[in-house]
């Protein structure tokens, strides 16, 4: 199971690179494992607002649906269009290519709520 | 794995469901399908017995052919089971109910005929795909050449085996039943054959596109086989059999509701529950639904009630479905949504 030490991480099995006053945000590779695989990615509009615990997307592989939640609060700023064409690169490249929204943050102090990566591997060993 | 009618299976192996799919349809796949059941029926009654009892009628089969047919409920018509039955010799009929509905089979049998259960003795094992007879001939030539909706007795090594022509996907192909004893054997060398292993994902998707129905989404409780547009199973001039009655009040009265297909706009699997609008008025549900991987949209089948409409319900037909986050635009076509050979 593939965990980047840089990363910081939510129980919701996302992954959140911090750059500045801006995230990248992600699925894990646990969670793209645990999905199957994904047809289909429902990505937010570009300057939606978001709170923590708001669902912004939608994916869906061919055995379920999920949602994916905001660990923080902000504002969508980029989305990765490319996933409408190409959802499968959420389990090919679930850390790079995969990548769904960039969300400027309101409170970066929530970034405080994310887990290092020892305790997400931690969490999903459980 | 994932727990399924009472057996563990594999939802997918590390290839993936997409992978496996498309495996299925452009090369060959095999699925351990032994969640099947197996019903023994043996004897000079077995014959008549299972005429009294199933929908389709096995005098237009002989031995050494196989059969799809239905087991209805005697009171409302509802199929209890939809089932192949393997005619494997004269006074011997394998009958493959679905894995959770074995035991109600061989309950509705048993009034009739005596049925053994002899699941637990055998595996099978399905081949499917365009390349399934060429590759698994290049390893157990005797079972490749079982045609299709043939039954042999088929010697794979020391294994004595029974292989059909028979299966679930749309593609060409052969299920092999092979003592338990034998069957990591006989799967190692399909799989060393060079035919990609698939699990009940694909499984699901293939059958889909395929638009066979799954008892408990298309089939079960309520539904009858000429609401599932399944009415080719029902041979109404062998004689009576059970649920016959309840069947004929139907055909005469006319069907509420009736199975389509749906073809969807976009990538969006619809899901089964979710709601059918005609004209913008709630009409109908649907059963299963998913992404088609060889279409690249959502595919669905779903029943429409008959009386949504002035105008009978025709492939052509704009509808929209409403899925989470909005409302899908689809149109009603006739499957299988993929053609196979």
């Amino acid at each position: 199971m593939n965990i980047p030490q840089e990363l910081r991480y939510s129980a919701d099995h996302e992954w959140v690179r911090v750059e500045g006053n801006r995230i990248t945000l992600g699925i894990t590779d646990y969670a793209q494992d645990a999905l199957g695989d994904v047809v289909f990615v429902d990505v937010p509009e570009s300057g939606t607002a978001v709170a923590v615990g708001d669902s912004f997307s939608e994916v869906e592989s061919t055995k379920s649906v999920s949602d994916i939640y905001s660990p923080v609060s902000g504002t969508i700023v980029e989305v990765n269009e490319a996933l409408g064409d190409a959802p499968e690169q959420l389990n090919q490249d679930p850390y790079g290519s995969g990548w769904l929204v960039v969300i400027e943050l309101a409170n970066p102090d929530e970034l405080e709520q994310l887990i290092d990566a020892d305790a997400y591997l931690a969490l999903i060993e459980e | 794995m994932t727990p399924f009618g009472g057996w563990d299976m594999p939802l997918s192996y590390p290839s993936g469901t997409l992978d496996e799919h498309r495996a299925c349809r452009e090369n060959a796949v095999v699925f351990d399908v032994s969640h099947l059941g197996t019903l023994r029926v043996q004897g000079a009654e077995a014959f008549e017995g299972l005429q009294r009892i199933l929908t389709n009628d096995l005098g237009r089969i002989q031995p050494g052919r196989a059969q799809y047919t239905h087991l209805l409920d005697k009171h409302d018509a509802s199929v209890l089971d939809d089932i192949i039955v393997w005619w494997v010799d004269d006074q011997r009929f394998d009958v493959m109910p679905n894995a959770s509905n074995t035991s109600r089979v061989a309950e509705a049998l048993g009034s009739s005929v005596s049925a053994v259960d002899v699941t637990n003795e055998r595996a099978i094992l399905a081949v499917q795909g365009p390349k399934a007879r060429q590759l698994l001939g290049t390893v157990f030539g005797d079972a490749a050449v079982v045609g299709r909706f043939r039954v042999a007795h088929v010697q794979l090594g020391n294994a004595p085996c029974v292989v059909a022509g028979t299966g679930y996907t749309g593609e060409d192909g052969v299920e092999i039943a092979v003592p338990v004893s034998h069957a990591e054997a006989v799967w190692d060398a399909i799989v060393g054959a060079g035919i990609t292993p698939a699990g009940l994902g694909a499984r699901d998707t293939l059958r889909l596109e395929a638009g066979l129905p799954l008892h408990g989404q298309e089939l079960g409780p309520g539904i009858t086989p000429l609401q599932a547009g399944l009415g080719w199973v029902v041979r109404w001039d062998k004689g009576a059999f059970q649920g016959s009655e309840a069947l004929r009040a139907e055909r005469d009265r006319g069907v509420a509701r009736k199975l389509h297909g749906i073809s969807v706009e976009g990538r969006r699997p619809p899901r089964s529950g979710q709601a059918v609008l005609v004209d913008g008025q709630p009409g109908g549900v649907v059963t299963s639904g998913n992404f088609s991987p060889m279409l690249g949209h959502g595919i669905a089948l779903a029943f429409i009630d008959t009386d949504v409409s002035d105008q009978p319900i025709e492939p052509g037909q704009r509808v929209q479905i409403e899925a989470r986050g909005g409302l899908l635009d689809g149109i009603v076509v006739k499957p299988p949504f993929v053609t196979g050979p």
